[in-house]
């Protein structure tokens, strides 16, 4: 659109807005990281300055590394956000696949039946999971924590992947079949591609609330062995509430991988989000 | 060998018949095409052919089998799509062996069957490009291809003009049917482009709110149609449709006459009328006249001929080319044979 | 080549795989759970057996005082947290992408990346974070609020019971104003330019352009942030566990379902856990997050246009 008389004053009011926003959501991160890496007498005296050669200490991370078990958090939260990434966009993209697809009497049914898992919240059948996973011998274990996970992702996953899977156009999926291909090998050889970039979008939303939760891991598998980072740290900062540098570690460590990942991710998660992916 | 058989093909979406008792043969070898207006059925009974949608009721024969209910890759058919459909993760040597190599023919074997054809469509220099790579034209040469390395019983082509700019179009039409002539192939050819229709079928099939309306060849149609929507179909521009009382025809309900079988002359003639507007196209002008016994009617002359809007001229149609059309729209003769 | 000459159409085996996976763990780890959550919560247990005592757990939790007090003021701050998403969020968000969709901006993808940087935070850091932010020892709120002269405004806000429920709720803003943003930021950008323009040429221009042409046009996205935000506030749990306990504190006036629910299913203090009473208001929050949507998708949405371009 031709602005004719785009002025400075509004150009830089956007600008103005924009940067304070900007700071408000970045502050307490930066803080927070900024401080860790300070000794005890800076981070109360000066919190807003970066540490120099006087204040620079690695004290926290120091009684994290020794204290905690993070590096075994880490790996068990790595596991159970794969994998239940890895059925959900399997499984999802195949159920989206057959929704989207075929017409059968049941098509429009079996559609609703997997959408009430959007609307309704996993969390609220906790007392029926847990008494399931107790009477299966499954708590503190991973497993179950993916499988919760896979059946929390899986509605949202089926949802907008069937929506992309109905733009894949009919006359390649029939010269598939005239070709000779099996249903299957459509689906995996020809659908499964072109919806990759539908895929990314799919995998960053249900990845960001499986590495964030707290209360599955808490119920489910809170033993030291099955620990995740975010419960690890939870029960970490807990403990060593009044040691500032600890706390300001744990958090600053549980921060970064997650910012790592979304800074990769954060073009496949915004496009996803402004295509309308989420209607 | 490649004959082709549809007996009482019926198919419903719920309660609504796309097609309707469709009876059709093709012989071997013939260029048949399927036109008709959007939503006519002509591209479901394609596809019911094709295999890729089964039939409500009916039946469906290739060389005498009945393969009603044969997955598509086991008919010895081939396709070619309206959007090209290619492969976009294969090269254009990949996206034309793919079908071969999916049937377990022997590499050399695939080899050689995928040259034989980039031969013919001058594709050499392009096969190990991806069809991103590629121009339209080119995309459709290679979707040609993957249809006629299969060497299969039967060509089905699915409008597969339509994405072309005009130029192109008329190159590829050539090519097609220079294609029919050297391969000798039976082809099913669905558009709703009336050109193409004439210019490359052996015989037309006019389909109109899943009904078979008539089948011929493209000057039966033009000559003969039976009913009101053929002759309203075929042809361009249109066919005039005049009220038959009107104009002194009271045996029938309307007349029809093509724009290019009404002469016209500015001292006499059988219907006065007056020049509304002239579209001059070169070879041909086209004249709007308003007539108060005919209503609003179409000439077609030939060369570029002037006329002021406002212009008094009488027309007078070809006797021999006039029809008359009952209240149901069939054709009653022409007007000769009646007289 | 295969000839088939018997009329029998072939069972499509392969939708049933396609489906099956994902509708096996589907109904068995969430639909059934949640039924079976619904169940458990028309038993209680006496004399270490199951006893079916129809709707008797739900008139406990409304009827019997101690119950209802703890139901009602959960409940209460419950909607009062979504409130506040409604009345701060929505705002803001529709301000950050109304700015954020204006033509010709630079630095839009770094904007529009860091302001979404707080919503894929867990509750534990984002809890945690604010907590020390707020907290009077560090200092860094009131060195803040002493940099614009408002100093004796400072509280700490956590602790006080009049202001930390409201405090948390902002908290809870902060980190998801994200989504509208992004949601109406693309609603904003699927508006034609033709549109616009037209608009423009009209004599619309500048505020009464987003008033009379853009809102008007973007209503339905915020129908569905508001449904979303809706879903998620009556859900919530995290951020009060993390930053405030299970007890909610102070003295409960944090306490929304979430925690209510935690509390009541695993025992607090002298109180042992009951998953009966647990399920029971497990149920409500089902209650009342189906009649959110149900009145979303009968009363709102029928009523939002949704226009196509």
């Amino acid at each position: 659109m031709h602005k004719a008389r785009s002025s400075k004053i509004r150009t830089v009011a956007a600008h103005a807005i924009l940067i304070a926003y900007t700071a408000i959501a970045l502050f307490p991160v930066v803080l927070i990281v900024v401080n860790s890496f300070k000794t005890r007498q800076a981070i109360f005296r000066s919190p807003l300055s970066l540490p120099d050669s006087e204040t620079f200490s690695l004290i926290g991370y120091q009684t994290v590394f020794a204290q905690g078990n993070f590096a075994h958090y880490f790996q068990s939260s790595l596991i159970v956000t794969m994998a239940s990434l890895f059925l959900v966009l399997l499984f999802g993209a195949m159920a989206a696949f057959a929704l989207a697809e075929y017409r059968f009497r049941a098509n429009a049914l079996m559609g609703l039946y997997l959408a009430i898992g959007i609307m309704i919240p996993i969390r609220l059948g906790t007392v029926a999971i847990l008494e399931m996973m107790v009477a299966s011998r499954l708590v503190n274990t991973l497993a179950a924590l993916v499988l919760v996970y896979t059946a929390q992702g899986l509605p949202l996953a089926i949802f907008i992947l069937s929506e992309f899977m109905k733009q894949v156009s009919d006359d390649l999926k029939n010269a598939g079949r005239i070709d000779g291909f099996s249903e299957y090998t459509i689906f995996f050889r020809l659908v499964l591609p072109l919806v990759r970039p539908a895929m990314a979008t799919v995998a960053v939303f249900t990845m960001i609330p499986i590495w964030n939760d707290l209360w599955f891991p808490l119920i489910l598998a809170p033993a030291e062995a099955t620990k995740t980072i975010t419960l690890g740290a939870q029960v970490f900062i807990g403990q060593f509430v009044t040691n500032w540098n600890a706390v300001l570690s744990t958090l600053s460590l549980a921060v970064v991988p997650v910012l790592v990942l979304y800074l990769i991710f954060s073009r496949q998660l915004i496009r996803g989000i402004t295509s309308g992916a989420v209607k | 060998m490649g004959s082709l058989k549809l007996e009482n093909v019926c198919m419903s979406f719920g309660r609504v018949n796309v097609l309707d008792d469709i009876d059709l043969e093709v012989q071997d070898g013939e260029f048949v095409i399927f036109v008709g207006p959007s939503g006519c059925g002509k591209s479901t009974l394609l596809r019911i052919i094709a295999g890729l949608e089964d039939p409500t009721s009916g039946c469906v024969r290739i060389d005498g089998d009945d393969v009603t209910l044969t997955p598509p890759a086991e008919r010895g058919v081939a396709m070619v799509f309206q959007s090209y459909a290619l492969y976009p993760h294969l090269t254009v040597r990949g996206n034309m062996g793919i079908g071969l190599k999916q049937a377990g023919l022997p590499q050399d074997e695939i080899r050689e069957h995928v040259a034989e054809a980039s031969r013919m469509l001058s594709l050499d220099e392009y096969l190990d490009r991806r069809p991103a790579e590629l121009s339209g034209g080119q995309r459709q040469r290679v979707a040609i291809g993957r249809a006629i390395v299969r060497k299969p019983k039967l060509f089905l082509f699915d409008e597969p003009l339509s994405n072309l700019d005009a130029a192109l179009r008329v190159h590829t039409r050539l090519e097609i049917a220079r294609l029919h002539r050297e391969l000798k192939a039976t082809i099913i050819y669905v558009t709703h482009d009336q050109v193409e229709a004439m210019t490359l079928g052996d015989r037309i099939v006019v389909l109109n709110e899943g009904r078979i309306e008539q089948i011929g060849t493209p000057m039966e149609l033009y000559r003969n149609p039976v009913n009101l929507f053929v002759a309203g179909f075929v042809g361009s521009p249109q066919m005039n449709f005049i009220d038959a009382a009107r104009v002194g025809y009271p045996d029938a309900d309307k007349i029809g006459i093509r724009p290019e079988h009404i002469s016209v002359d500015p001292g006499k003639g059988d219907w006065e009328g007056t020049v509304v507007h002239a579209e001059h196209l070169g070879p041909d002008t086209m004249l709007y006249l308003q007539s108060d016994q005919a209503g609003l009617v179409t000439v077609r002359l030939f060369g570029e001929q002037y006329f002021k809007t406002g212009q008094t001229l009488y027309m007078t149609p070809q006797p021999e080319r006039l029809f008359r059309f009952d209240a149901k729209g069939a054709v009653l003769g022409r007007v000769p044979e009646a007289a | 080549m295969a000839r088939r000459s018997s009329r029998k159409r072939p069972i499509r085996w392969h939708i049933g795989v396609f489906l099956a996976p994902a509708t096996v763990i589907y109904t068995a780890v969430m639909i059934l759970p949640l039924l079976g959550t619904l169940h458990l919560a028309l038993f209680r247990e006496v004399d270490r057996e199951q006893v079916f005592v129809g709707l008797d757990n739900f008139s406990t939790l409304l009827g019997d005082p101690r119950w209802s007090a703890s139901f009602w003021n959960a409940f209460r701050n419950n909607i009062w947290f979504f409130v506040i998403h409604m009345l701060v969020q929505n705002p803001v968000g529709i301000l950050l992408a109304a700015v954020l969709s204006s033509p010709r901006l630079r630095l839009r993808t770094f904007y529009r990346t860091a302001i979404f940087v707080p919503t894929i935070l867990s509750f534990v850091i984002v809890g945690f974070t604010w907590k020390l932010i707020l907290s009077p020892l560090w200092g860094i709120a009131p060195y803040f609020l002493d940099f614009v002269g408002l100093k004796s405004l400072f509280a700490p806000w956590l602790g006080k019971e009049q202001y930390a429920l409201t405090t948390l709720s902002l908290i809870s803003v902060w980190q998801f104003v994200g989504i509208p943003m992004m949601l109406i930021y693309a609603a904003l950008l699927s508006i034609p330019d033709g549109v616009l323009e037209a608009a423009e040429i009209d004599g619309i221009t500048g505020m009464s352009q987003f008033w009379r042409i853009k809102l008007p046009l973007i209503l339905p996205s915020i129908g569905i942030i508001s449904i979303l935000t809706f879903i998620g506030n009556f859900n919530a749990f995290d951020l009060v566990y993390t930053s405030q306990g299970a007890m909610a504190a102070p003295n409960f006036s944090t306490d929304i379902l979430g925690t209510f629910l935690y509390r009541t299913f695993f025992g607090f203090q002298l109180q042992l856990g009951d998953p009966h009473m647990g399920a029971a208001i497990a149920s409500m929050m089902f209650l009342i997050i189906l009649s959110g949507v149900c009145f979303y998708l009968v009363a709102v949405q029928r009523r939002l246009v949704r226009y196509q371009f």
